[in-house]
């Protein structure tokens, strides 16, 4: 029996220890997860609570084949995006068969200092770029590249396919590529960008 | 290869997930596409970058609030039919 068959069947068991593992092991990641969709704190809470009770309510129905956190955060995205309707029913969805536009922010920040990249002020540019991509985006791109689960955990718990997956972690990048360099490629000196 | 070929596969290219034929083309392209080679660059940058984004976590106070919920609503779960047939 490897832990995670162990956590589920303490889980089962009704196990306080168990609870405890399962708490400390999933509920920052399923935070970071609702965060990302719902963009604030108190929304962020509000899903990692419903993720934690209907995960325990179904935990007996919880099939071994699937892995355990991945199934966690499946229920994560939909209690989050059910939040987010509430709070946003108006936003639209980007139509996936538009042309990808090309690239038109060309400076080369790549090479910048550490020290500047991560600086406060770096930080917050890019938060922003990210809260800034539509949900459905910014949701591909947070479980492959900030959570890096794997291409096809991810459209597993989006409920897309695998090609779908790529297709919107691919504009992500973009889009996020582009609204950042307008910002990182005014620190680039001229002559060397 | 041209520069809209290379956007296009351009993820597919950091992620490893592109046959060795169509690799050689894009680093013959951005050899010789100093575009292309920033687009590709920074793109990369950026996906080193936000990692550090994955450090969020619950803030304290909220955090001991939420486990105590849980941790109730734990303990206090019905019994299952499964369970009260043992």
């Amino acid at each position: 029996m490897n832990d995670e068959s162990a956590l589920i069947d303490g889980l089962r068991q009704r196990d306080p220890q168990a609870f405890t593992t399962f708490f400390e092991t999933y509920a920052d990641r399923v935070y970071r997860l609702a965060y990302s969709i719902v963009s604030n704190e108190s929304d962020a809470e509000e899903a990692v609570q419903a993720t934690f009770i209907s995960a325990l309510e179904a935990i007996d129905r919880f099939e071994h084949h699937a892995r355990l956190g991945t199934w966690l955060y499946r229920i994560a995205y939909n209690h989050a995006l059910m939040i987010l309707r509430r709070r946003r029913p108006e936003e639209s969805l980007p139509d996936e068969d538009d042309a990808l536009p090309m690239p038109s922010a060309l400076a080369d920040w790549s090479t910048l200092p550490e020290d500047r990249l991560l600086s406060r002020e770096a930080q917050a540019i890019l938060r922003k770029a990210i809260a800034g991509l539509p949900t459905t985006l910014r949701a591909a791109f947070v479980c492959r590249d900030i959570e890096g689960l794997s291409t096809a955990d991810c459209a597993q718990i989006i409920g897309i396919s695998e090609g779908a997956l790529k297709v919107r972690l691919h504009r992500a990048r973009l889009i996020l590529r582009e609204r950042i360099s307008e910002y990182f490629g005014e620190w680039v000196t001229p002559g060397n960008g | 290869m041209t520069c809209e070929e290379l956007i296009a596969h351009l993820s597919s290219y950091i992620d490893h997930e592109m046959d060795a034929a169509l690799v050689a083309e894009v680093q013959e392209h951005i050899a010789h596409c100093r575009n292309c080679r920033v687009v590709l660059d920074t793109t990369q940058r950026l996906i080193v970058l936000v990692h550090d984004e994955g450090q969020r976590i619950i803030p304290a106070g909220q955090r001991s609030a939420l486990f105590e919920r849980l941790h109730q609503a734990f303990l206090n779960r019905p019994q299952t039919s499964d369970d009260s047939a043992v």
